[in-house]
């Protein structure tokens, strides 16, 4: 059994405007995504802004609420759980955040920030729980020392360590990291993804790994999924989707980033997509990639085309969602995928 | 000597504060031909921007202040210049392109009122014609319907639209240097394709030297002919771009790239991070300020600054360990295997 499974998970904010703010609209930000992660891997959620891979996140644990769909975390049901049974299950289920600057209440002392979810949770004694804050802190590279300071007398990367140490704290299962080292310079950056890796290496963790740079989310995950306009357009193997991307959309995105080789660089091919990301308040019809695709049909405009495995080497599972996938050798599939019934049915 | 389009000579730009002296830049030299991108690398609080706004005499006065240096372009030294004439630079020979479209643009005037405003100022133009050059501009950096867009505000713009905008403004009046600083970092990676692919269009048109200042190694690689990488202020090493890549000679720029995960590795290899923090730029040492993070430390270090050791032709690096035992040191490191094509 998986440990987490995420099935049609969808999150519309609603628009309000005018006087009597009614609602006008809903910003699609996440619109019926499912996957599913095992013990101890790492599932990498890549996308540009404002594509939901965050608000994912934060519906997961229930830091926003769903609108619809079904999270299942070693069978309980996260979506429906009480406030009592929520509580118990974020001791399992924990969070990383972006910003180390936003993210650690500056009002308090370091012991107090990392403890903080022990004392809740009613861990320990209060002399335990000092000597776990001393040992989270040793864990993630800081010192004993550090425990009676506040977050302003440290540098952004000792602040990210501050939060996976409170992050760390209740012995969680499952971390999802929101874009833990896009604010940390280069050097620091690699200090803190392979903290990252080996704590998971010795505390047997599950990450949710969620970033827009993608040569960090394909060096940490087992897996990736790539997201578009609130849906998942492709998952697969991590190496698996960086050398046999088939959805266009992935094989942008894969081409449009820079690689820290000049030689590589002057012989690459470069895919530009025209134009930006539509607003999520109105996505398109159909495939919301159509209006970028550079492969786009007719059928692309009827309907978003269900994520299907298109099997890989050796059975591997490869999910992509697209009328005309690259397939293995690169050829493009010839014939299209037939669209889903609701679609045939309005027209 | 051939004259360069712009010669920057031992440039130091200090920052007097109440808790002590910043030396944000020190003792900084490079060059910059037409045609040609300098990439600037470094990581935050090296120096990167503050240099690069010294050369626009940008920098907040007080408390900055360029306490040493010649920064000559075409023979004449910006640094003494006076107010009204370092006015006129601004804009017509030397051009910025902030990191932030979004703070970079009034909120408040139209876009095309914003880049016709650049074009009054410096040439002589009616307010109708630069009007209608401001829409040619906008086409010109690849925005749709520019004829509608020009009468727009910001905020009806997306990211990817206004730092076109800014680019628009800043070759309206095609300037000899154009200065990005983290022009892309702001943008997500399809929309700094998109970008990169529009600087290096403008270069070409305009025959501009080009000074692109970017923590990105990759965008370094995409875009720059040479390359100078800056720590705590000052230059540890500049080299032609295969160079740096390729025959690196300093121990940050290893750190540099083995901290780098690389999209097109074949299977997952272990970075190799720098240890440490990054410096108090109150307290820097007098000698490297790499010391302390750097795994090859000597005891000359910490004291003195290495002088400048020319490595090859356009490549020369400020380090204490002598060049054999630095290569042998090169050797040994897990990442460089990879580095050599």
């Amino acid at each position: 059994m998986s440990l987490l499974e995420v099935r049609e998970l969808t999150k519309h904010f609603p628009i309000k405007s005018g006087v009597m703010k009614r609602t006008t609209g809903y910003v699609y930000a996440v619109d019926g995504v499912s996957f599913a992660l095992d013990r101890g891997e790492t599932l990498g959620l890549v996308g540009e802004s404002g594509c939901g891979k965050s608000t994912t996140g934060r519906t997961l644990l229930r830091l926003i609420e769903a609108t619809s769909g079904t999270v299942t975390f070693e069978g309980r049901d996260v979506l429906r759980a009480s406030r009592g049974d929520m509580q118990r299950l974020r001791r399992d289920m924990q969070i990383i955040f972006q910003d180390p600057y936003a993210s650690l209440n500056p009002r308090m002392r370091v012991r107090d920030i990392v403890g903080e979810s022990l004392k809740i949770h009613g861990i320990g004694t209060p002399a335990e729980r000092k000597k776990r804050v001393f040992e989270l802190l040793e864990t993630v590279g800081l010192s004993a020392e550090h425990a009676e300071r506040y977050p302003h007398e440290f540098s952004g990367g000792q602040r990210q360590r501050i939060g996976i140490a409170r992050a760390l704290a209740p012995s969680p299962k499952l971390i999802i990291c929101d874009e833990p080292v896009s604010a940390l310079d280069v050097s620091i950056r690699a200090q803190v993804i392979n903290l990252l890796e080996d704590l998971q290496g010795d505390l047997e963790l599950t990450y949710l790994f969620i970033a827009h740079d993608l040569s960090v989310v394909k060096h940490i995950s087992d897996r990736v999924a790539v997201m578009y306009l609130g849906k998942i357009v492709e998952s697969s193997d991590s190496s698996l989707l960086y050398s046999h991307p088939q959805h266009p959309y992935t094989e942008a995105l894969l081409s449009a980033v820079p690689i820290p080789d000049p030689q590589t660089e002057r012989t690459r091919r470069r895919i530009i997509l025209e134009g930006d990301v539509p607003s999520p308040a109105n996505p398109p019809h159909g495939c919301v990639f159509h209006p970028r695709c550079p492969r786009a049909q007719e059928i692309c405009t009827t309907a978003m085309p269900t994520l299907g495995n298109t099997g890989g080497d050796a059975g591997a599972r490869h999910d992509v969602a697209c009328y005309f996938p690259t397939r293995y050798g690169g050829a493009r599939q010839e014939v299209p995928q037939t669209p889903p019934e609701a679609a045939t049915g309005g027209a | 000597m051939a004259g360069h389009l712009l010669e920057v000579t031992e440039l130091s730009t200090h920052f007097f504060t109440h808790a002590g002296v910043v030396k944000a830049v020190n003792g900084v030299s490079f060059t910059l031909d037409r045609r040609e991108t300098l990439g600037i690398v470094g990581e935050s609080g090296s120096g990167k921007t503050v240099a690069a706004l010294s050369l626009m005499r940008l920098v907040p006065d007080p408390p900055g202040k360029i306490v040493e240096g010649s920064l000559l372009l075409g023979g004449r030294d910006l640094r003494t210049m006076s107010g009204e004439e370092i006015r006129r630079v601004r804009g017509n020979d030397i051009a910025m392109i902030f990191q932030d479209p979004m703070t970079s643009l009034n909120p408040v005037v139209k876009v095309g009122k914003q880049i016709a405003e650049a074009i009054t100022l410096h040439q002589d133009k009616s307010k109708a014609e630069a009007w209608e050059m401001a829409a040619k501009l906008l086409a010109r950096v690849g925005i749709p319907d520019a004829d509608k867009r020009v009468s727009q505000y910001p905020f009806e713009f997306s990211g990817g639209m206004r730092q076109r905008a800014m680019i628009a403004m800043a070759i309206s009046c095609n300037p000899d240097i154009l200065i990005a600083d983290e022009p892309t970092t702001a943008l997500d990676v399809t929309i700094q394709a998109q970008i990169i692919d529009v600087i290096r269009e403008m270069q070409e048109r305009y025959e501009s030297g080009v000074i692109a200042i970017t923590h990105d190694l990759g965008v370094v690689a995409e875009i720059a002919d040479k390359v100078m990488v800056m720590y705590g202020g000052r230059t540890v090493e500049y080299a032609g771009i295969d160079e740096i890549f390729y025959n690196p000679q300093h121990p940050y720029t290893w750190g540099l790239l083995g901290s780098l995960p690389r999209l097109d590795e074949a299977e997952k290899t272990r970075l190799t991070p720098i240890k440490g923090q990054p410096p108090d730029l109150l307290a820097l040492p007098e000698g490297c300020p790499f010391v302390g993070r750097c795994a090859y430390e000597r005891p000359e270090c910490r004291d003195k600054w290495p002088s400048l050791e020319i490595v090859g032709a356009e490549h020369g690096v400020h380090c204490w360990i002598p060049a054999d035992e630095r290569l042998s040191a090169r050797k040994r490191l897990p990442h460089f295997e990879k580095l050599v094509p």
